[in-house]
């Protein structure tokens, strides 16, 4: 369980989001099965999972488009129970993101501002605010039309903003762009986290995305969690004996053969299609000690160097969360 | 946004103090109103259906006027026909947008950010709502100046208008909200539109049912309860056959019920639940199935009865008796040549020659085509008075009768009178006597502005057309197009 931890600054933040034993069944079928989490201010949470895990029932669950068969979350200390005042506090970039594509981009903000409660004036300016924060002021007046899925994902971040949200629900935000535009998104994304202070919750298929800007993490498989905490607790769960290594494609075989002839060392596997990239298993008996494990992967090393192989990437700490991701949900299907 | 700069501190310090402060007074299904106002008549979908409608109704109050030219039909019935257009057309529209509100924003994947606000369902769906109505006061709008010109100032005008705008606000509003029920509880446009387009069809389609369809008891029970129907019925015996608001107020009980449950129903029942993903939140499959069986039990009663009552069997029997008192019939015209349009008057002399008082008598006019290979002549609508009855003539009493003849279509023909003995009991019957003959030669006549309708006709489509660019010129100008796709 994520439990409390140091605000922007430095005070015991109480948790903005608390999720408590949600549950969501259609009929015999339980598409959530309890889930319970906390999610602090100026954190992003990952929320992981393969397809038809339960991540798009949890969000639209603690977004209040579903309610849930039993359970109960809180959002900035409202119960779900009052879900119009939970929608005041909570902004929403969907996954199928629409827009009326006759309006301009600040047309859209000042009806949303509207919607929430600002007077027009308020909501407009507010709006053009976004647009400069998002980098769309110079496309405020084009219609929406004419925008390219970029720019409408940053629209729909500004979008999400208009009331001031303490938490932010970012469902897929970086489908369909390339690899600039994610990380232009994800750039925005954290900004929002930490410079608001704003709770993120961001669902991803992209688990190196996730890694790279997520404090916590939670994985679900069939409507239920099977592994949370900070990215790096869950990291740590995963596989250690195992160690990545690239080299110069010409001297994979070589390589393979030297490394495979090392003591405590199982089995090496190329892990691409060009096959440059070696997945060595160490053994993992109870004698193979940490220390043993240090031991080996300098040994690997030294032996590659040795035999005059040029070693592109070495990854020496344990898995990814990647492998995580697989190894649990793997684990989960057995 | 060039490469990953994030907005500064400032300006974040700035967004936070900006968010504090807010406060509206306008509620938000105004807010939503005007959006979808701007939505319909900015973005061009409720123009567009109106410049069909007065393209429709220019060419309809064209044709009408060419009839009234040639006083085919009176100027009541040419009103009332426009005003039934504009009905069926207004409807139509109605119903399309009411259809298209909730399930073309779930299809577009807009509904979403609508239901996150914070604002109620009844809200939003009240604010689609009243701008879903607001094509049928345009239509009406555009209408109105039709209805004058067609009524050339009869006395129709008025009770038109008036009428016209009540049945039209109360079937559009009740039109509007069950196309709305459909698009709540539908998760595709494609179904809430076909959904909805039947249930009008079925509606609209026994209007245009011949007379004798409609006169049988289900006919006229169909005639009551649907709706669309009672208003058509209402709006014709009130404008065409001048009968009191008192004599037809049963015919207005169908489409206030018919309002009053889809409004109860959409505001009270479907609002409120307007969920994402659409669909009926009780089992409707029964209720569909049930409801599509109770439309066509209801049609095909309709039909029964409505053929039941054409085969109403005709029996006659041939009499002995036969009635023939000395009587004389003469017309003061022998001949007319005439351009169509035209009315020719004239007077018959009935004379009792016999020593006795006769018994009354019928007076009845018929005009033949002299010409076999001529329209066929429908003695109904060249004179609004075909028949007299005379009272019993004394012993060598003569009557005069006075004549109208309009001219509607152009040929050769003979109008001639029948004098018929009234038999005064079932089983006499009685020889008739014809009249001399008065040749009519009838030249045709065109006007290229019948009714002075054409301005109106042409000026119409061409008014709502400058509309149209004047708001695509206002909305370009709001607008910066800028290059499409650039992703800065």
């Amino acid at each position: 369980m994520i439990e409390q931890s140091t605000s922007l600054n430095g005070a015991a933040a109480e948790p903005i989001l608390v999720a408590e034993q949600l549950h969501k069944a259609y009929g015999p079928r339980a598409a959530l099965r309890n889930l319970s989490f906390t999610l602090q201010p100026g954190h992003i949470l990952g929320f992981l999972g393969p397809n038809g895990a339960g991540k798009t029932t949890a969000i639209r669950i603690l977004t209040t488009i579903l309610e849930p068969t039993s359970g109960q979350f809180y959002v900035g200390g409202i119960s779900s129970d009052h879900p119009r005042e939970i929608r005041r506090k909570i902004g929403v970039l969907p996954e199928s993101l629409g827009f009326a594509k006759q309006m301009t981009a600040i047309e859209c903000l000042t009806f949303f501002g509207q919607m929430y409660g600002r007077s027009k004036a308020d909501a407009k300016s507010y709006g053009m605010e976004l647009l400069k924060a998002v980098g769309l002021e110079k496309r405020a007046k084009s219609l929406i039309g004419s925008y390219s899925r970029g720019m409408r994902q940053r629209l729909g971040i500004a979008r999400s903003l208009v009331n001031d949200p303490v938490v932010v629900f970012f469902d897929e935000p970086t489908l369909g762009l390339d690899p600039r535009g994610q990380q232009e998104l994800l750039s925005l994304v954290q900004w929002v986290a930490r410079e608001r202070n704003v709770g993120v919750v961001l669902c991803s298929h992209d688990l190196p995305e996730i890694e790279e800007v997520c404090d916590d993490v939670v994985i679900l498989r069939n409507g239920r969690i099977i592994a949370q905490g900070t990215v790096g607790e869950v990291i740590e769960r995963g596989q250690h004996n195992v160690v990545r290594v690239q080299v110069a494609e010409q001297s994979v075989a070589t390589a393979r053969q030297v490394i495979q002839a090392l003591p405590n060392v199982v089995k090496v596997t190329p892990i691409t299609a060009t096959g440059d990239w070696l997945l060595i298993e160490l053994a993992s008996s109870g004698e193979f000690t940490k220390n043993m494990e240090k031991e080996v992967k300098a040994q690997i090393l030294n032996t590659l160097v040795r035999a005059d192989i040029a070693v592109l990437s070495f990854e020496s700490e344990g898995g990814r969360l990647q492998d995580v991701f697989f190894q649990l949900t793997e684990e989960e299907a057995e | 946004m060039n490469d990953t700069t994030l907005p500064s501190a400032k300006q974040t310090e700035m967004l936070s103090k900006r968010a504090a402060s807010s406060g509206s007074t306008v509620p938000t299904w105004w807010v939503v109103f005007g959006r979808e106002m701007a939505d319909l008549w900015l973005g061009g979908k409720a123009l567009v259906l109106i410049l069909i409608y007065c393209i429709l109704v220019g060419v309809i109050s064209y044709v009408l006027a060419s009839n009234s030219e040639l006083d085919l039909m009176p100027a009541n019935e040419m009103v009332f026909l426009t005003l039934q257009t504009a009905l069926s057309v207004g409807l139509l529209m109605a119903i399309i947008i009411g259809a298209d509100s909730l399930s073309g924003e779930r299809e577009r994947a807009t509904l979403e950010a609508l239901l996150l606000t914070p604002t109620s369902r009844v809200q939003i769906v009240l604010g689609k709502y009243l701008a879903a109505i607001s094509p049928w006061p345009v239509t009406m709008l555009i209408t109105v100046p039709y209805l004058r010109v067609l009524a050339g100032g009869d006395v129709v005008f008025g009770p038109a208008v008036f009428w016209g705008v009540l049945m039209g606000i109360l079937l559009s509003a009740a039109f509007t909200a069950f196309g709305m029920l459909t698009s709540i509880w539908s998760s595709s446009n494609r179904t809430s539109l076909g959904i909805s387009l039947v249930v009008y069809l079925l509606c609209a389609l026994p209007v245009q049912f011949p007379g004798t369809a409609q006169t049988g008891v289900m006919g006229r029970w169909l005639k009551t309860v649907n709706p669309l129907e009672s208003v058509d019925h209402f709006l014709e015996k009130i404008l065409v056959n001048n009968r009191t608001v008192a004599e037809m107020q049963n015919f207005l009980w169908s489409p206030i019920i018919f309002a009053a449950i889809v409004l109860l129903l959409l505001f009270v029942y479907a609002a409120p639940r307007l969920r994402l993903d659409g669909g009926v939140p009780f089992n409707w499959r029964f209720g569909k199935q049930s409801q599509a069986l109770a439309l066509m039990l209801a049609l095909g009663a309709g039909m029964w009865g409505s053929s039941a009552a054409l085969a109403a069997p005709m029996t006659g029997e041939r009499h002995q008796e036969i009635l023939a008192p000395p009587l004389e019939i003469t017309i003061d015209t022998t001949h007319a040549m005439v351009k169509t349009g035209d009315k020719v008057f004239f007077e018959t002399t009935v004379t009792n020659q016999d020593s006795a008082e006769s018994v009354p008598l019928i007076l009845a006019m018929n005009i033949i085509n002299l010409d076999s290979e001529g329209d066929v002549v429908d003695p109904e609508d060249w004179s609004p008075e075909r028949t007299q009855y005379l009272e019993s003539l004394g012993a060598g009493e003569s009557a005069k009768q006075e004549w109208e003849l309009s001219t509607i279509l152009a040929g050769d023909y003979m109008v001639y009178l029948v004098l018929i003995p009234a038999p005064g009991a079932a089983e006499i019957s009685s020889q008739p006597l014809t009249s001399p003959g008065i040749h009519v030669t009838v030249e045709r006549f065109v006007s290229a502005n019948p009714g002075g309708i054409l301005p109106y006709a042409i000026g119409g489509p061409v008014v709502v057309l400058a509309a149209m660019a004047g708001v695509y010129w206002f909305r370009r100008r709001g607008v910066d197009m800028g290059d499409e796709n650039d992703d800065m």
